[in-house]
């Protein structure tokens, strides 16, 4: 269809563009947090007797690089390497290149947040449907307060409570690092059973904490469905119960569908004090890492995948919304 | 003209079918308890005839379009009477999969025009096949042919608007669509409520002619249900008056406009303002319909805002009594009090009629 053609292809270049002003603001603040790691490190070796020649190829060695243009100069080479998909290289791991380091990390924060922010869609989005149809009764106050109480604890005071309960109170399960480090990794059911065993409280943590946010809104958005004209004229057509719950539900899941793209963008970004508490070798965890190190490299890396990311997850919400919804496909504005 | 009650198959040839409405009362569960929302409706519907039901908001008119399809919403309920159809029996006792496969193949409903009676997400055509699967619809292709020829009757681009969503749609094409929608299955009994509300003067002159022309063309039995007298003036047989929950006057339109016996009609077709002539000669009923909450437990549910007030109608409900071709429901006017009064205003009714038509 052309008409999703030509906004895929004006989103792309809108969102072209944001990526390089953002990647170029984060630039410079990172270039301005005080403490320049190589610059110390050189300091350090001159008070320690070298001249300025040997201290400067003393740090080249050891970090491979010694970075002597000016920001301007710096930006630039940052720019066309970005343009290679080439980030540069860590200085906190010397010798590793930052795309190798952001995809094994990535890995880890990918997958967790992915399965639990799926499941708790699935199980909330349902619950928000049976919530909606008993409002009036038990099931459905149990459910509503359930999801407030839920929606309004935030997610890293859960993820101390799970925590506290499973690995302290009743240690049924084991938290830090993404597996045994006694298990021989590889595809084995001792390692695959550790793998499980350490990603459930993260899981968890996110399943819940997003659990509350999609009961409430599926439960207002299907009342407010069950309350249109066109339910109550499709029930007067005589049109059977199994479609006219398909009308309901098709029509009040649509706006969660764009919170669902939303919250997936947020996916490598979002999980910083999760991953720290649970320390899991994520994004999140490598961030932290990062700053502490003054690994600009990394850290910009980081910052580049999470712009990207989000940049990525509000296209797809508005490709996926002009696909599931006639209005916005053949509405003027373009700007929806 | 008598028809069987013996249940006919759903596909056979089917006439134009009576309906009864006796003694039917809906109550609406509220925090001060049940209130009545109508009251001992009675109520023929003539095979073959177009009965406009007039009254103010809250008079009960939509409940009873409702009733007929037995689909008083909650917190509402039929708490007592009878809807009974040829071909289908008491409307009221049907439950579950016997009322929904009434609803739509025996029994059309229109909804006003302003309302949004399409799925947003799925074109009308789509609409209509899901409109055939639920009601076993064997020959789909079939079905599509008659709505296109519907909608082509109606002077649309029948292909176009099944291939259209909602939103494509005019306030005008889309109660044409719903029209369409009512009838597709061969409904004979087609209930229409505020048909041209919120619709623009020439677009409700059209969809009028239209509902009269299908409804001589296919041989239906037709409730109109609207707050304007023009509507009803323009088009119905019958006519029947609700104020409060009752039925306060019915009869021939000609009968009901042309000589109005009960105080709330007169009052009603002297607050039409005319096109010729002084404004002030309008005269709007003082005083305001009563809500759920205020309808009198005794008496008149008139008396609060009657001209003719008196004694009895504080105390004892008037009984529908035939006057002439007309019921009416008023202990003044079954006492016969004041001819030269009606007299006068039954000649201005006319005027009113002959203006508004």
């Amino acid at each position: 269809m052309t008409v999703i053609a030509r906004r895929l292809g004006g989103h792309l270049a809108r969102g072209l563009v944001m990526i390089l002003v953002v990647t170029t603001i984060s630039f410079v603040i990172i270039r301005n947090i005080p403490g320049d790691p190589l610059l110390a490190r050189y300091e350090k070796l001159i008070e320690q007797g070298m001249s300025p020649e040997q201290a400067e190829r003393a740090t080249a060695v050891l970090y491979g690089f010694m970075p002597s243009g000016s920001l301007w100069e710096q930006y630039l080479d940052y720019m066309s390497g970005l343009f290679r998909l080439d980030l540069g290289q860590s200085v906190s791991m010397p010798g590793a290149q930052v795309t190798d380091v952001l995809a094994s990390a990535a890995k880890w924060t990918v997958l967790p947040v992915l399965v639990g922010t799926l499941l708790s869609f699935l199980v909330g989005v349902t619950m928000g449907v049976y919530a909606a149809i008993r409002r009036s009764g038990k099931l459905g106050d149990v459910l509503a307060v359930s999801g407030s109480l839920l929606h309004g604890l935030p997610q890293y005071v859960l993820a101390l409570l799970l925590s506290a309960i499973f690995t302290t109170l009743l240690p049924i399960l084991s938290s830090g690092g993404t597996a045994d480090i006694m298990v021989e990794p590889g595809f084995n059911a001792a390692y695959i059973g550790s793998l499980i065993e350490h990603a459930t409280l993260p899981i968890a943590t996110y399943a819940l904490a997003s659990y509350g946010g999609w009961i409430l809104a599926m439960k207002s958005s299907v009342v407010t469905v069950l309350g249109d004209d066109f339910i109550l004229a499709a029930e007067l057509r005589g049109l059977r119960r199994g479609t006219v719950f398909r009308y309901v539900a098709r029509n009040a899941i649509l706006p969660l569908f764009t919170i669902l793209a939303l919250s997936l963008g947020l996916l490598f970004g979002g999980a910083i004090f999760i991953e720290r508490i649970f320390n899991y070798p994520g994004l999140g965890l490598l961030l932290i890492d990062s700053i502490t190190n003054r690994d600009y490299a990394l850290m910009g890396g980081a910052f580049l995948l999470i712009t990207v990311a989000i940049v990525i997850a509000n296209i797809a919400a508005d490709m996926l919304y002009t696909a599931i919804d006639p209005r916005v496909r053949s509405g003027e504005g373009g700007a929806a | 003209m008598v028809m069987t009650s013996v249940k006919a198959p759903a596909t056979s040839g089917r006439r134009a079918p009576g309906v009864r409405v006796s003694g039917l009362s809906v109550v609406y569960r509220t925090p001060a308890g049940e209130l009545p929302a109508v009251s001992g409706v009675d109520l023929e519907l003539v095979p073959g005839s177009i009965t406009g039901v007039v009254g103010e908001s809250g008079s009960g008119k939509s409940t009873l379009a409702l009733s007929l399809l037995n689909a008083v919403q909650p917190p509402g309920r039929i708490s007592a009477g009878s809807v009974e159809i040829d071909g289908l029996g008491d409307v009221v006792r049907l439950r579950g999969e016997e009322l929904r496969k009434a609803r739509g193949r025996h029994i059309g409903y229109v909804f006003q025009a302003a309302q949004n009676s399409l799925n947003p997400l799925k074109t009308v055509g789509k609409q209509l096949l899901d409109l055939g699967r639920s009601h076993d619809v064997a020959d789909l292709r079939a079905l599509v042919r008659d709505a296109r020829d519907l909608l082509g009757r109606m002077g649309m681009d029948g292909a176009r608007v099944l291939d259209s969503h909602q939103h494509e749609l005019s306030g005008g094409m889309r109660q044409r669509v719903g029209i369409m929608l009512a009838l597709v299955l061969n409904a004979h009994l087609v209930v229409l409520d505020e048909p041209t509300t919120a619709l623009d003067m020439i677009t409700q002159a059209n969809i009028l002619r239209i509902v009269r022309e299908v409804h001589e063309e296919r041989g239906l039995t037709t409730l109109v249900i609207t707050h304007d007298l023009g509507v009803v003036a323009e088009i119905a047989d019958r006519l029947a008056v609700m104020y409060g929950g009752r039925v306060v006057e019915q009869g021939p339109t000609r009968q009901v406009l042309g000589a109005p016996r009960h105080p709330y009609t007169q009052g009603l077709l002297r607050a039409i303002p005319r096109l010729v002539g002084d404004i002030d000669e309008a005269r709007a009923l003082p005083g305001r319909p009563p809500t759920l909450g205020t309808i009198p437990a005794t008496g008149c549910v008139f008396r609060e805002r009657c001209p003719l007030r008196a004694e009895i109608c504080a105390t004892a409900e008037p009984r529908a009594i035939s006057l002439g071709e007309s019921i009416v429901a008023c202990h003044v006017a079954e006492a016969g009090a004041g001819p030269e009064g009606r007299t006068r205003q039954a000649a201005e009714a006319r005027k009113a009629r002959e203006e508004h038509t």
